[in-house]
């Protein structure tokens, strides 16, 4: 004991006065010991070190953990150095003491006034310069800031690659194909001093642009071609494909790319198409499995969104937070409840027809007049329910109606009225089921029905759906005989979900309430086409069908509480019957008519509901749904610097704010994103957490300077970001690496050397499929299906089978494969292609036998190795010429005499081997020259240099 | 906070890039290091199967789950309820509707005894009825978890909790977290293989075996009893195994030249796997051939080679277990006993599914024992959960049929060899059999349990994955327990 404390009496810190840095130096101390109970999760003591005013403030026992320029008064110290057992932190049973060197380190940081410095990635990114010694080297600035940190750790850059190394790895960097023969001579023949600069001008400029990068973002956007769980029914999405392909090869800038994603549908004077980019938000999975609850699931997929929105655009982990304060950083737990109410208002409630839906045409001219049918019409629709409210407002004589009897038609359930007019339903009232209700009549000329919440407290809103549907009204005169009053309009509180109001008085047809949820009371006046005029001793009987079933059409969706009540006030009727009103009718009628005569694919989207049918987001305690705390607002954390305005937040506003130019993230994530794309590693490794538990930049400096160059600069273009990217010294370099680079660059996360990349799941199939001539370069349309082993598709209840495609969409591009969440296509999963039922930041990148497997043996690939051999005969008459131009077209370098030595010599084993086994020659080939060079080309295909870039 | 991708990159790889294949992870084992309480561990990626260290001496080597798809009546074939005889065919009460979700039931169903006789079996007298008597034979060895329970009514999502800790789609599951952590005995196979029977997929397809955001290489690798039992196993068509020799031969040679000339260790990496492939094509081919088996065999699990059955998956499970594989995962499709029709009904269709596995599970236990692997073999059957005490009465109507809607609230689970105390019932429902009232065991139970006897404590075997540790048992639940009872 006496020699420990020596020690630390005498442990000094070796750093020098000044030199601390709270975010290099005590920030991982703090996050490695310490906020596992004084974080967000946990703020023991009233202690938090992640928060600033918590660690500099007073703690539960009132003394202050850290007093700046006094250790001896800290707290914090204290404890951190205490021998008594019940007194040091950690608690023993929680983790061993601090090292003396940590307790110095902080020692000497509180001395020197404890200056505390938000993470790296929340301060905005600044331009610093940097001097190098090899100044002949960087052809960027981006250059600059890589040789600054080599020259730092004593090493120096790799050569410039050969022409033909650079020029494949840019090829299929930018457009996931290898250089086409043609491609390569221009660039091989240009001795110009731009011939770089033209080459990568052509890449960019190639439409196959869009597509490769459009796979980067599909992960993100968990793009798929089903609505996942058990049956994972197919959804027709294809056009967000197309859209963002699209997007990427127009360059739009990356402001408008988001905006368009996350609002789309809310921008003032938008693009046709602009309604198609908010797929984005609707490639969410859709539960449609028998009985489920479609609350639960549009919960689901409004919180998907907000984790995508923070992982895509903010590298930050913030599902954390649905549960509690985050546990490393500084976001409070009621923001994510602020954040995801601008997700929670849209019209999307887990129904299976994935309602509401948008149409886009199949001729592009006819985008633009359908999407402002959509528009107007919905606006005409409101207008006429407003206008219908004004009127309702004028009457104020509404009188309560009781009942004489009520029955309801299932045996197992009942309704009754209590004596304050309140009608509840009791058993079991299943769908189909009706309430006969009977009253003494009294003349009138509207009814007023309300639809009550079974709890009259809010936080206890969101059970099963209640939709009034069939609402028939008959009048029984004294002598018995029964006369059906004709019903003409329903006027709704609010427009809002799948139904139109009306549809309760036309039969069979859905009805008015909340479906497939019952958000809170709901009410609507029902006119008739007449005033009633009722003579004395007559009764009035209303019938209430529920046509209707909601989670997954399982379960009913019955009115459980309700009143009725009469107006004898003719307004309404009269505004009804007026000719203006018809008028409207009859636009609304013609504009649907003009919709649906244009030919087009109906497509999910983000749709808001209007401010009148807000629905209420409360704070879910623990992050359990079930368990709903207070009322918020949409809101930006603090930290992230929020947008000045702060009442009325819309999704167009976060949006905004997201590409704003005070959000210190979105171009450093994206910036991290496309170098990782390019590189190999992010100089944040984890591209997805850029938060105290992620991986530090690398190069915080590079960093800065490629998102200040994309943000401001390039104004949020990709292309020509990418461009200075691929024509760097950093990228140009070649990619050997020496025993010492490996040892001291083991990952290349300084770029000691150029990347060298496995290619991804699409480009190995890409790549083959263009090498031996097959590939189709079609883009665009409904997903395709190449072949695929029989039997993978064995989905609960979908009879969908896998039609393999013909002509030429067999060989279509990856990217257009279709993607089945509960199944996706084999050889792509085995080569890391996630399935996208949520939002993937990162493929992580495997090398196993199944990989192997599949390039050797998958029937699509050997029918690539049969075209490749074809091609590669009819190159030359010799056959090490033809294998020679084979391996060129595959890698664009010159085999080595050994490589075509062992390739001949495999060809003549062959050729021997199926000479002396006809049998196994007919399945391949005609000839055994022409078998054995099938097997050479399968060979050939994978060949480690093919696989890679 | 150091990321475990690194420490892959910078330790072991480095190690084991010097180093023969295969040695690695052995030579860590012969040392008998634990990992400590931190978890943190080093993998080497390019042997990421092999054996790896446990935090404790494992009572059980592998795994096998047999799961019948759909859940089959807990009331029907081990959940004894004299009390349910007295109510059969009255009136559910309103106390066990009040405040309940079901799937299909509407209205006031009836309640409805189990269809078949129940007796005490064996020495340990556990209750059982007289639809399994090939399995009764083993009641001594099994231990039947009469409390089981979930949160999740749906199929897909139950499925996916209890095989992954979580009702939603990508999370690790069960197997890929066993051989994320165990690794293979057998590096010629896959270490966690899937096999399913009765024509369709689970549920929730193939996320009930997904690898979540551990690699994918442990990912459950689907196979087949039925054609290739690995996708692109075999070679070609026309392709012969010495050609296939000669093929990986010259690529063997040109890859090393490559290696040589660019100095990247992904490429020797590459190298080794495509041997590896060749070696599970002979191992994988020689594994699935059932055809190598005695008639004695075939009759005792009433298998057809050449057919897909649960059968025949069972016997190849036997097979897989011999050979090493760590995680071998059956589901079996048709056991949703809902009572819409012959299939569904629990007086036929549900009938004939326990005939179809009856005989193919006991002689599964039977064959294990005898080859002295039950010991270090964990068996498990299960549903996804349970059945209702009331009879399914879809849309409010009673149909013609007898079902069962889905009771999250309590089914029967029971395992055997593999360190649990055979002979043993564990827990109890209510008098109905509708809640699981005594010693109840959640999924994440179930999965520290699991964990426990392959040598883990689940709470210090963890992955970093968006900014927390994660485990197998779901780290936003707390009170997981280690079922200590069923432990021998």
């Amino acid at each position: 004991m006496l020699r420990h404390s020596l020690l630390v009496t005498f442990f000094v810190s070796t750093l020098q006065a000044g030199e601390l840095s709270f975010n290099r130096d005590i920030r991982p101390i703090f996050t490695k010991h310490c906020t596992a109970c004084h974080g967000g999760v946990k703020e023991a003591g009233e202690i938090s070190l992640i928060l600033r005013d918590k660690a500099l403030g007073e703690g539960e026992s009132g003394n202050r953990a850290i007093v700046p320029g006094d250790p001896v008064q800290s707290e914090l110290m204290r404890r951190i150095t205490s021998k008594d057992p019940d007194e040091i932190m950690p608690k023993p049973k929680h983790g061993p003491p601090l090292a003396d060197e940590e307790i110095a380190t902080i020692r000497q940081w509180i001395q020197e006034g404890a200056e505390w410095e938000e993470l790296w990635s929340f301060t905005q990114p600044k331009e610093v310069a940097v001097t190098v010694k090899k100044a002949d080297w960087p052809k960027q600035v981006l250059d600059l800031h890589v040789l600054a940190k080599l020259e730092q750790a004593g090493l120096s850059p790799s050569p410039e690659s050969g022409k033909a190394e650079w020029f494949r790895r840019v090829s299929l960097d930018l457009t996931g194909l290898p250089p086409s023969p043609e491609d390569w001579a221009l660039f091989r023949d240009d001795a110009a001093a731009d011939a770089y600069e033209k080459a990568v001008d052509r890449l960019l400029a190639s439409p196959h642009f869009g597509e490769r990068w459009a796979v980067m973002w599909m992960d993100l956007a968990r793009y798929s071609d089903t609505k996942g769980f058990e049956k994972d029914p197919g959804r027709t999405v294809w056009p967000f494909r197309d859209w963002v392909v699209r997007a990427f090869n127009a360059d739009m800038p990356f402001d408008q790319f988001t905006i368009k994603q996350l609002a789309g549908d809310l921008i003032e004077n938008p693009e046709p198409t602009d309604l198609v980019a908010t797929v984005f938000h609707r490639n969410t999975m859709n539960n449609t499995e028998g009985g489920t609850d479609d609350e639960e699931y549009r919960l689901a997929a409004v919180m998907d969104r907000v984790s995508t929105t923070w992982t895509a655009w903010q590298a930050t982990t913030f599902a954390c937070v649905q549960c509690h304060s985050h546990p490393y950083d500084p976001y409070p737990h009621e923001d994510y409840y602020r954040f995801m109410a601008f997700f929670d208002n849209t019209e999307d409630a887990d129904l299976n027809d994935d309602f509401p839906s948008t149409r886009t045409a199949n001729d592009p001219a006819q985008q633009a007049q359908a999407t402002k049918l959509e528009k107007d019409i919905r606006a005409v629709r409101e207008a006429i329910n407003d206008q219908a409210l004004a009127v309702t407002a004028q009457i104020n004589d509404f009188k309560m109606l009781k009942a004489a009897a009520t029955k309801a038609s299932a045996a197992t359930g009942g309704i009754a009225q209590n004596a304050d007019g309140v009608f509840v339903a009791s058993g079991t009232n299943p769908t189909s089921s009706s309430y006969t209700l009977t009253f003494p009549a009294e003349s009138f000329a509207a009814i007023r029905l309300k639809i009550l919440p079974e709890s009259d407290d809010p936080k206890k809103w969101g059970g099963l759906a209640a939709v009034c549907g069939d609402f028939h009204l008959w009048i029984i005169k004294p002598d018995g005989t029964r006369q059906q009053i004709k019903l003409r309009e329903v006027i709704a509180d609010s427009l809002s979900g799948p139904f139109d109001p009306n549809e309760a008085i036309r039969g069979g047809a859905p009805g008015f309430g909340d479906y497939p949820a019952q958000r809170g009371p709901r009410w609507c006046v029902i006119v008739p086409e007449q005033a009633v005029v009722v003579e004395p001793g007559a009764q009035m009987e209303i019938s209430i069908f529920h046509a209707l079933s909601c989670n997954a059409d399982n379960q009913p969706s019955i009115l459980k509480k309700f009143t009725l009540e009469a107006s004898n006030n003719p307004a309404l009727v009269q505004f009804i019957a007026s000719p203006e009103h018809g008028a409207r009718w009859q636009q609304h009628g013609a504009m649907n008519g003009q919709l649906n005569a244009i030919p087009g694919t109906m497509v999910p989207v983000m749709t808001e509901r209007s401010p009148k049918a807000r629905r209420d987001t409360r704070v879910f305690i623990r992050g359990n749904r079930m368990t709903r705390d207070e009322s918020v607002t949409a809101g930006i954390p603090e930290i992230v610097q929020p947008p000045q305005k702060t009442e009325g937040l819309t999704r167009l506003d976060m949006a905004q704010w997201l590409v704003g130019d005070s959000n210190p993230l979105t171009a450093r994530v994206l910036a991290n994103r496309l170098w990782a794309e390019l590189f190999g590693i992010g100089i944040v490794e984890t591209i997805e957490d850029f938060g105290t538990s992620g991986t530090p930049p690398t190069n915080l400096e590079l960093l800065d300077h490629l998102s200040l160059r994309l943000q401001k600069h390039h104004a949020w273009r990709i292309k020509p970001f990418l461009r200075e990217l691929v024509l760097s010294a950093t990228y140009r370099q070649q990619s050997k690496a020496s025993p010492e680079l490996l040892e001291k660059d083991p990952r290349n996360q300084l770029i000691t050397r150029g990347p060298r990349q496995r290619l991804s799941a699409e480009m190995v199939r890409d790549q083959s499929l263009l090498v031996s001539g097959l590939l189709s370069r079609k883009q665009f349309g409904p997903p395709v299906f190449p072949p695929q082993p029989e039997g993978i598709w064995k989905s609960a209840y979908n009879g969908a089978r896998w039609e393999t495609s013909q002509g030429e969409d067999r060989y279509r591009r990856g990217l257009y494969t279709y993607s089945k969440r509960t199944s996706g296509y084999p050889s792509f999963l085995t080569f890391d292609a996630p399935s996208r039922d949520v939002c993937t930041p990162r493929r992580i990148n495997s090398n196993t036998p199944l990989q192997a497997l599949v390039t050797l043996n998958d029937p699509a690939y050997m029918e690539m190795a049969q075209a490749f051999a074809k091609r590669m005969t009819t190159a030359s008459p010799e056959l090490p010429a033809q294998l020679q131009q084979g391996y060129q077209w595959l890698t664009l370098q010159e085999a080595t005499p050994e490589v075509i030595t062992a390739l001949v010599a495999l060809h003549a084993d062959a050729f021997a081997e199926y000479n002396k086994n006809p049998a196994d020659l007919q399945k391949i080939a005609p000839s055994a020259a022409e078998a054995a060079m099938v097997l050479v080309a399968n060979t050939m295909l994978n060949l480690d240099s093919a696989l890679t870039r | 906070m150091i990321h475990l991708t690194q420490l892959e990159h910078l330790t072991r790889r480095h190690f084991l890039s010097k180093c023969s294949v295969g040695l690695g992870g052995l030579w860590l084992a012969s040392q008998g290091q634990s990992w400590g309480a931190s978890g943190a561990r080093k993998k080497d990626p390019t042997q990421p199967l092999l054996p790896d260290l446990t935090h404790f001496a494992p009572k059980a080597k592998r795994v096998i789950y047999l799961h019948m798809a759909g859940s089959p009546s807990q009331l029907e074939l081990f959940d004894h309820k004299p009390e349910l005889i007295k109510l059969d065919g009255k009136e559910c009460p309103q106390e066990f509707l009040a405040g309940k979700q079901f799937a299909f039931i509407q209205g006031v169903p009836k309640m409805m005894s189990s269809r078949f006789p129940f007796h005490q079996a064996g020495q340990s007298g556990q209750w059982i009825s007289d639809r399994m008597p090939h399995l009764e034979k083993h009641i001594d060895d099994i231990c039947v978890i009469k409390s089981m329970y979930t949160d999740q009514f749906n199929h897909a999502p139950a499925q996916l909790l209890l095989h992954t800790g979580f009702p939603q789609l990508g999370w690790p599951s069960t197997g890929s977290w066993a051989t994320y952590g165990l690794g293979s005995e057998n590096q010629n196979l896959p270490g966690f293989i899937v096999l399913t029977s009765g024509g369709v997929n689970p549920d929730a397809g193939k996320s009930v075996w997904g690898s979540g955001f551990l690699p994918s290489v442990y990912q459950g690798v689907q196979c087949r009893s039925q054609g290739e039992p690995v996708l692109f196993l075999q070679n070609p068509e026309g392709v012969s195994q010495s050609l296939r020799r000669r093929t990986l031969d010259a690529l063997s040679d040109i890859n090393q030249r490559i290696a040589t000339e660019v100095g990247d260790p992904e490429t020797v990496t590459r190298i080794a796997q495509y041997e590896m492939a060749y070696r599970m094509q002979i191992h994988a081919s020689d594994a699935f051939d059932i055809k190598q088996e005695p008639e004695a065999v075939h009759q005792a699990y009433n298998t057809q080679p050449g057919q897909e059955s649960f059968a025949n998956n069972c016997l190849l499970a036997r097979r897989l277990a011999e050979r090493g594989v760590r995680f071998i995962q059956l589901f079996d499709w048709g056991w949703d006993s809902h009572g819409t029709g012959p299939d569904t009904d629990l007086t036929k269709g549900f009938v004939d599914k326990c005939n179809q596995v009856d005989k193919p599970i006991s002689a599964l236990l039977q064959d294990l024992k005898q080859r002295g692997l039950l010991d270090e073999t964990l068996v498990i059957w299960s549903g996804e959960f349970g059945r209702t005490p009331m009879r399914e009465n879809r849309g409010g109507v009673e149909m013609a049929a007898q079902g069962r809607d889905h009771n999250p609230g309590a089914y029967c689970l029971w395992m055997a060899g593999g360190g649990v105390k055979g002979g043993y019932s564990h827990g109890e429902t209510d008098p109905i059999g509708y809640e699981a009232m005594v010693d109840k065991v959640s999924a994440h139970d179930l999965h520290a349990t699991m964990l426990h006897l392959l040598g883990y404590d689940h709470e210090k075997f963890t992955y970093p994955h968006q900014g927390a540790m994660h485990r197998l048992t779901n780290i936003t639940k707390t009170g997981t327990k280690v079922v200590k009872k069923v432990i021998a």
